[in-house]
């Protein structure tokens, strides 16, 4: 938590969204910290490069827009509701 | 043949064969976990399991991979001798498949229920969970078995399901899942989704190795994976059925139970997958994890996914081989064996006897029309019975010697195929090959081939021998 308090962390490095939680710090206090996005569920690990933590530095080939997630493909297919079995 | 146990059980055979190497330096999750996991992959049909026990930010924490990653692994997992060649493992799997079904064996009680968590989960804490390669969206759960039912048929177990799906860690206790319409899972997800109903699941982790080459393998939705897996160790399997009534491998480490989320998508990838390809990202199903058990101090095991191969290659090798050699050898008996070890069997090499002119290219037609060969054969190499189809260099002298483009080279545009074949044009559709690389036999009558150079006599007797004495000769 600290992490976010401190502006360490503000944005998700794929999506920037400000949604990011702290997921789990390491056993051993103060070696890593995992953080995670609620919009896109992009994870990753504070000891990772930053090409995986830092939104600048995020290979723009796996970026994602938070506007354009709902027009993902969808799979599988939710079927149509049936009338509730007996 | 062998059952084991349980997973640990495995581990000890492997290190008693020298096949598992203990790395006791210091690694960090990401990268070293995929470095060594990969380089292990260049290291030969010895490749040993690696297992990590000094991991950055753990007091104890245990990973291990690349436990099915050699052909002497493989081997040794269904209990044969680890200098098994890979057509005498074909063999042997492909009699002991036919032997299907074996029992289950239901206990009440397994070591994975030492620790039960039920509260305040939390899956990052209680698993080493990492990256395996860089563009991935998170850390992926990658060597599960996934055990399932049908909502509609919830009491037959020969439909109860048992798949290795990829799973990615959402949050706390939330799973993304992959299940492409093709795979059994799919279809009681649809069956449960239609009723608006979630679908319970357990998860099994550190599983013996034998019910991960069944979860791996392409069987008819009415083959219960267990049933498989007794005959291919030799005895029945030995199941723990759960309150919700799936059947839990004994053997496991660890156990996640919970549901498929009703009705509910969210993002999910991308994955460095089995083309070597990352896949995209979707919008796949989400899991909500209810209950965690496990041993004490789990044992986590994880499999590298990169530019073949990897392990993962040798999980879906002659568990893909053998479905499809069974299939096309009960409409064509004169097929003698499919070697599908590439990419899944995206590329694929049927040995077989040849009755007259156009034979071969008909035994290739078969292939494509079995059910792996709809969403995956892309590139079928038909080879004559005097060519061992796992033997690379004999289907090279086949193809550069038997093979006139002209008249031996079929192309099928617009067929089926699997959505994460880089090559598809449009996504979920490519054209298929098949390449006759036997001899002309009339009435085919192209060519001009003579009389083929005959083995030596006493050739086998020879082979043996020198084996032998080569055996001795490095010891």
């Amino acid at each position: 938590m600290s992490a976010i308090a401190q502006g360490a962390i503000q944005a998700c490095p794929r999506c920037r969204s400000n949604t990011v939680a702290v997921r789990a710090v390491s056993p051993l206090a103060g070696v890593w910290t995992v953080y995670g996005c609620d919009t896109c569920f992009y994870t990753w690990r504070s000891t990772e490069p930053e090409t995986n933590t830092d939104p600048d530095q995020y290979p723009a080939v796996f970026r994602l827009a938070a506007a354009d997630l709902p027009k993902l493909q969808v799979a599988p297919a939710i079927p149509p509701l049936q009338a509730k079995k007996p | 043949m062998r059952a084991y146990q349980d997973f640990r059980e495995f581990l000890s055979v492997l290190e008693q064969q020298k096949q598992l190497l203990r790395i006791t330096d210091p690694v960090k999750l990401e990268p070293d976990m995929a470095a060594a996991s990969a380089a292990a992959t260049r290291l030969g049909n010895r490749s040993p399991a690696l297992l990590f026990s000094n991991v950055a930010g753990y007091q104890n924490a245990q990973i291990v991979t690349n436990v099915h990653g050699s052909w002497a692994n493989h081997a040794l997992a269904l209990g044969m001798d680890p200098e098994t060649g890979i057509r005498d493992q074909f063999l042997e799997f492909v009699r002991r498949y036919r032997m299907f079904p074996g029992q289950l064996e239901r206990v009440t009680s397994a070591p994975w229920q030492e620790v039960v968590i039920d509260k305040d989960i939390n899956l990052f804490d209680i698993f080493p969970l990492f990256r395996w390669n860089h563009g991935d969206g998170g850390f992926f759960i990658d060597k599960p078995c996934v055990i399932s039912r049908d909502p509609d048929d919830w009491t037959n177990d020969d439909v109860e399901n048992v798949g290795v799906y990829r799973l990615q860690v959402k949050d706390r206790n939330h799973l993304g899942i992959q299940t492409v319409p093709q795979h059994d899972i799919a279809i009681q997800l649809a069956h449960a989704e239609a009723r608006g109903e979630d679908l319970p699941i357990a998860i099994a982790l550190g599983n013996e190795p034998v019910i991960t080459l069944m979860g791996a393998t392409p069987m008819l939705y009415t083959q219960l994976e267990y049933k498989m897996a007794a005959v291919m160790q030799g005895q029945p399997y030995r199941v723990v059925q759960n309150e919700k009534g799936l059947d839990i491998p004994y053997g496991s480490e660890a156990v996640l139970e919970g549901r498929i989320l009703a009705r509910k998508r969210q993002p999910e990838g991308p994955f460095g997958e089995f083309p070597g390809y990352y896949s995209g990202c979707h919008q796949y199903p989400v899991i909500e994890i209810d209950r965690v058990l496990h041993r004490k101090d789990p044992i986590y095991e994880s499999v590298y996914v990169g530019r073949p191969w990897t392990e993962l290659d040798y999980l879906q090798a002659l568990t893909t081989s053998a479905p499809i050699f069974d299939q096309v050898n009960a409409t064509f008996p004169e097929v003698q064996a499919v070697n599908a070890l590439y990419t899944h069997g995206l590329v694929l090499i049927v040995s077989t006897k040849v009755r007259y002119g156009g034979f071969a290219k008909a035994v290739g037609l078969r292939v494509l029309s079995t059910p792996h060969g709809l969403g995956y054969a892309k590139v079928i190499i038909v080879v004559d019975e005097d060519v061992d189809p796992f033997d690379l260099n004999q289907v090279m002298w086949a193809i550069s010697v038997r093979v006139n483009p002209a008249g031996d080279v079929l192309m099928l545009p617009n067929l089926a195929e699997n959505l994460l074949d880089p090559a598809c044009q449009p996504s979920g559709m490519v054209t298929k090959m098949i390449i006759d690389a036997t001899m002309p036999v009339s009435p085919d009558i192209r060519g001009d081939y003579g009389e083929i150079l005959e083995t030596p006599v006493g050739t086998d007797v020879w082979l043996q021998k020198l084996e032998a004495l080569t055996k001795e000769l490095r010891k």
